[in-house]
């Protein structure tokens, strides 16, 4: 009501009868006074500059006090005198007419006629600053009534009558038909309207969590499973998502199908080029894809070929055209994409797509926590949280800063070295929970509690984990040929924490930890059964998890670098760069993880690696650990070249780099934890692996709960 | 039926025989139309459920425009919004923290059309001043300093876009015509006539590839467009006034349209004709913009009586209204990942819905 109050208000209907400055209505009892129809807004056009002259000049006529005009008034009917000159004296003349028979009229009358005078200006010549609801826009040739369509010619009628005439040939469909498949397209697409729907995790508008733009940008390594049978949709689902169109080439790459692909993305590259590089790409394309013997030579059938030779002649930014349809709906559409949504690669996909809201469903606290961290300050939160850590952690939390928060894991692993080197129990834990927050520490004692759950998803996790645990065990060799699925995934993983950090370097901070937690919450996704169904981050987690204890099964044979080179051998495509820095990250996880063995901390992300260590532990030594360690930085470095030419990994260095320094200190604390885990007997962790046997976990228990 | 009245006027013989022409033509293309109808869209949609309830609030509210916002767009990146003003001004505003990351003085006021690139590291505008001009967006230094203007027309810029690159930019005008012209140079790639009148919206088809668009007129009629060859390949009437906005259904197979005339429209492609009109007899004030949600089921309106009706676009019905604005709704768009809803408003303000 009182909205539309304002409105009759504002189009100057009626108006307030003790306010002259504003035309709003408020809801009290002020009292407000109707306008004579005659001043209604409909009842006349707008009104003229010469009306408003006499108005002004009739109210100077005036006394003074009652009709004094304001500031922008004066300035209005000076420029009206200088504009209407010719008009003046008639302006005049009808302004004293006016006053002069306003004189007749009875006082109160008076009053009335000049408050609905000034207010029908006030809608019309609002002061400045005041929106007015009646304003003309000033647009020349759109004037409200009639003559607005401009005079045609002849060619505009020979136009209609063309396109009236081709609109009769068209063909069309029965409208029951047209209606029902926007039906079927609307129900398709309603689960992925946030509007409709509620978001996973949550909508960031509502919650101020970005998590959900973090993990749907637009190119991520693991994409959600929503994301993922999105795709399924319609090629053109597939091919409208970045992270869609380069799962699909690689997937064709495998296949060696993929020029179809990069042919269609250069036709489309192309059609949108500016001017001046038409020409070129032009060429470009027909050498790479269509020239005879070109090095991606796609296959068109001759009459397409034909129709691109001859449009060569004349390139433009549609000489590909035909060729383009040919091979999208010949091709892909048709052979290629269909083959993708049944293959395996669109299966593990699929399989390992992050969930969010079931990560919710498991760990309400843990996860859901650290987000709402991120989302306000993640840096205040986090001191915060260290603050009352001693000063050991303070000094921990302050190199963080200082390094900036992308780092922020560095500064962590500093952290650790210091709380290594006063090598008390208490301040690892502290440091350590530190670093991943304490909702992190919570799922720790939490899952500390529940060793059951935990064995149990041990169990579960292997039939999960591709092919990774299998090759772990072995040995060196057995990792070049499994790293291939497994890798991917744990690189992924890595890169979508990271590719999300680039929002902001605080969500950065955030993610790494989170992607620490997320390793380190692996097990609570394990008991969580993550069979078919993955949960978000927390499967991902569990492959690097993996990936960390194939890692570490040669690094700590021998030293990280013949390792790591050995990784770039046998992946040497886009896979193995990612793979190598999370390696390595790995390693420096593995040593903090040492570093507190004797905590819980180490209990629950560790479970696994610990198992690991202890594995290899007969193997290791310390100062064999320091090397690795020393020698990481630059294996890192060397390895920064190929990652940067792959998709996205240059958040990743950031974190290996970052962690390495830390890492190099660690090896104090670390001899306690390797008895330990000698006490645990090799073989076992061995069968583990291999075998998917409950036994070993046990016994791993055993070593935690000895620890 | 306007625009025969005024060709009739026209004192050519020949523009009088060929109205005569296109008036046989048309009743006979109604023909061919209306045997093909034979449901409505509200009897396909029965069996689906009602939309009941919508938790739709304003998130937030961007104050800093010191007079009518006239038209945005969204980054994108989802959470950058870029504003022009009927003062002049073009903001670009971080909507998520609601601040504002650039604010660009243009040399007119009635800045009528802004657009992102879809890089998001460039944004067009255009309003009175007749041309529309570039600012790739920098942290680092003015704006300003690097603007350039692409393409310029002979009435006022209405409405701008990118065609799904950053290197070009459709326009439309006044002048009754649309444009696409090269952001490199400048040039005129391909214009677009057809309209009898001033081009007020365009809208690209949601197709990757697609190469249509869709304008909407003051001549009432909405046109749809082959970019390629600069050709109308379809025309919809049945607005009784300007045809304020155009939207494509995210299926590519429609348009929605608001007009003046108070109602939305839906015109289905295929189908070649309009196939629902979104309407009530409380809402009798025009509609400056209108879009879908991501899904297609849900369009939002935006009315100059200060409102946002929310339309069940299968049902034909009003789901919601949204209220908050203190004056007209000039402008409306759903966020590109569908998460919001910003619309501007006469109020001066822009305010972000979810």
């Amino acid at each position: 009501a009182l909205n539309l109050a304002n409105q009759l208000c504002q189009y100057g209907y009626f108006f307030p009868v003790s306010d002259t400055k504003n035309l709003t209505v408020k809801d009290d009892s002020s009292l407000y006074r109707f306008q004579s129809p005659y001043y209604w807004p409909w009842q006349n056009r707008p009104p003229d500059n010469v009306e408003y002259a006499i108005y002004l000049a009739k109210r100077t006529l005036r006394n003074k006090q009652r009709h004094g005009l304001e500031d922008y008034e004066l300035e209005a009917l000076g420029n009206l005198r200088k504009n209407l000159a010719n008009k003046w004296d008639f302006i005049t003349m009808q302004a004293e007419e006016q006053v002069k028979l306003a004189k007749v009229l009875k006082k109160g009358d008076k009053i009335v006629s000049d408050s609905q005078e000034r207010a029908y200006w006030r809608v019309h010549r609002p002061p400045p600053g005041m929106v007015s609801s009646l304003e003309q826009c000033p647009v020349p040739t759109r004037c409200r009534n009639g003559s607005r369509v401009r005079k045609r010619t002849i060619e505009d009628c020979k136009r209609e009558v063309e396109l009236l005439k081709n609109s009769l040939l068209r063909t069309r469909v029965k409208v029951s038909q047209a209606l029902e498949s926007m039906v079927q397209h609307v129900e398709t697409y309603a689960e992925y309207d946030p509007l409709i729907v509620n978001t996973q995790p949550s909508n960031p508008w509502v919650s101020e969590d970005i998590t959900y733009w973090q993990l749907n940008s637009p190119l991520v390594e693991i994409p959600t499973e929503k994301r993922v049978r999105r795709w399924a949709l319609s090629m053109e689902e597939l091919v409208s998502d970045p992270t869609g169109i380069q799962e699909f080439t690689n997937y064709l790459r495998k296949e060696y199908s993929h020029e179809n692909i990069r042919f269609w993305m250069a036709v489309n590259d192309l059609r949108r080029s500016s001017q001046s590089q038409i020409q070129r790409k032009v060429s470009e394309i027909f050498e790479e894809f269509l020239a005879p013997g070109a090095p991606c030579e796609i296959n068109i059938d001759g009459k397409t070929m034909e129709k691109v030779h001859q449009e060569m002649k004349s390139p433009s930014r549609f000489t590909f055209d035909a060729a383009q349809e040919h091979v999208y709906t010949l091709l892909l559409k048709k052979d290629c994409y269909p083959r993708f949504v049944r293959s395996e690669h669109y299966k593990s996909l699929l399989a390992a797509g992050i969930q969010p809201s079931q990560k919710k469903r498991f760990f309400g606290f843990g996860p859901t926590k650290k987000k709402a961290s991120t989302s306000s300050a993640p840096n205040p939160s986090l001191l915060q949280q260290q603050a009352p850590q001693g000063t050991m952690v303070s000094c921990g939390g302050a190199l963080a800063k200082r390094r900036g928060s992308d780092r922020s894991l560095s500064g962590s692993a500093h952290e650790l070295a210091i709380a290594g080197v006063r090598d008390t129990r208490v301040p690892h834990s502290h440091s350590q929970s530190n670093l991943s927050d304490i909702p992190y520490r919570a799922e720790v004692n939490d899952e500390y509690g529940g060793t059951d759950p935990e064995s149990a998803c041990r169990v579960k996790k292997p039939s999960v984990a591709v092919v990774a645990s299998v090759s772990t065990s072995e040995d060196v060799c057995p990792w070049e040929s499994a790293p291939e699925p497994r890798s991917r995934k744990n690189s992924s993983q890595l890169d979508s924490c990271s590719s999300s950090s680039d929002i902001s370097a605080a969500v950065t901070e955030v993610s790494d930890r989170f992607r620490r937690t997320c390793g380190i919450t692996q097990q609570n996704t394990l008991d969580g059964d993550r069979r078919g169904q993955s949960s978000r981050k927390l499967s991902t987690a569990s492959f690097v998890e993996q990936r960390r204890a194939s890692v570490s099964v040669p690094i700590r044979h021998t030293d990280i670098r013949p390792a790591v080179s050995s990784f770039e051998e046998s992946s040497p495509a886009i896979v193995t760069a990612p793979v190598s820095p999370a390696v390595a990250s790995d390693t420096d996880n593995k040593t903090e993880e040492f570093t507190s063995t004797k905590t819980f901390k180490k209990s629950s992300s560790l479970t696994k690696t610990c198992s690991v260590t202890g594995a290899n532990a007969p193997i290791i030594s310390v100062s064999s650990v320091t090397d690795d360690t020393v020698t990481d930085p630059n294996e890192q470095k060397e390895e920064d070249e190929p990652e940067a030419s792959c998709s996205q990994p240059l958040a990743p260095l950031a974190e290996p780099d970052a962690e390495s320094p830390g890492s190099e200190i660690p090896p104090e604390p670390e001899p306690s934890p390797d008895p330990e885990a000698k006490s645990n007997d090799v073989c076992p962790w061995e069968d583990e692996e291999t075998c998917k046997v409950d036994a070993p976990f046990v016994k791993t228990y055993a070593t935690l709960g000895y620890l | 039926m306007s625009r025969e009245v005024s060709t009739k006027i026209s004192p050519v013989e020949t523009i009088e025989s060929l109205a005569k022409e296109a008036e046989q033509l048309k009743i006979k293309l109604e023909d061919e139309r209306q045997k093909l109808n034979d449901v409505t869209l509200a009897t396909v949609a029965d069996r689906l459920e009602i939309i009941n309830y919508m938790n739709v609030k304003p998130r937030r509210t961007l104050k800093g425009h010191q007079a009518k916002v006239l038209c945005s767009d969204w980054s994108p990146d989802k959470r950058h919004i870029v504003s022009s003003s009927q003062d002049g001004k073009m903001i670009i505003w971080d909507a998520f923290t609601t601040n504002k990351e650039h604010a660009v003085t243009m040399p007119t006021t009635w800045v009528m059309a802004c657009a992102y690139a879809p890089s998001g590291n460039l944004v067009a505008c255009g309003g009175l001043d007749n041309k529309v001009t570039v600012y790739p967006l920098s942290l680092d230094e003015d704006v300003t300093l690097k603007k350039k203007t692409v393409g310029t027309h002979t009435s006022y810029t209405s409405c701008c876009t990118f065609p799904n690159s950053d290197q070009q930019i459709l326009t439309g005008s006044g002048d009754s015509t649309c444009a696409l012209w090269d952001v490199e140079s400048g040039q005129l790639l391909q214009s677009f006539h057809g309209h009898a009148a001033d081009v007020m919206s365009i809208d690209l088809a949601p197709s990757e590839i697609g190469n249509t668009f869709v304008s909407g007129s003051c001549d009432k009629m909405v046109y749809i467009w082959d970019m390629r060859t600069g050709q109308c390949v379809q025309s919809f009437e049945g607005h009784e006034s300007d045809v304020n906005s155009v939207k494509f259904h995210p299926s590519g197979d429609a348009v929605a349209t608001g007009s003046d005339d108070a109602t939305c429209r839906l015109f289905d492609l295929r189908a070649d004709r309009e196939v629902a009109v979104y309407s009530k007899e409380s809402i009798i004030f025009g509609v400056n913009a209108v879009d879908f949600s991501v899904s297609g089921r849900l369009l939002f309106a935006g009315y100059n009586d200060y409102t946002v009706n929310v339309w069940d676009t299968l049902k034909c019905v009003r789901v919601c209204l949204l209220y908050g604005h203190e004056n007209r709704v000039s402008c409306l768009q759903v966020s590109p990942d569908g998460t919001a809803l910003s619309t501007g408003s006469w109020d001066c303000t822009l305010r972000v819905w979810a």
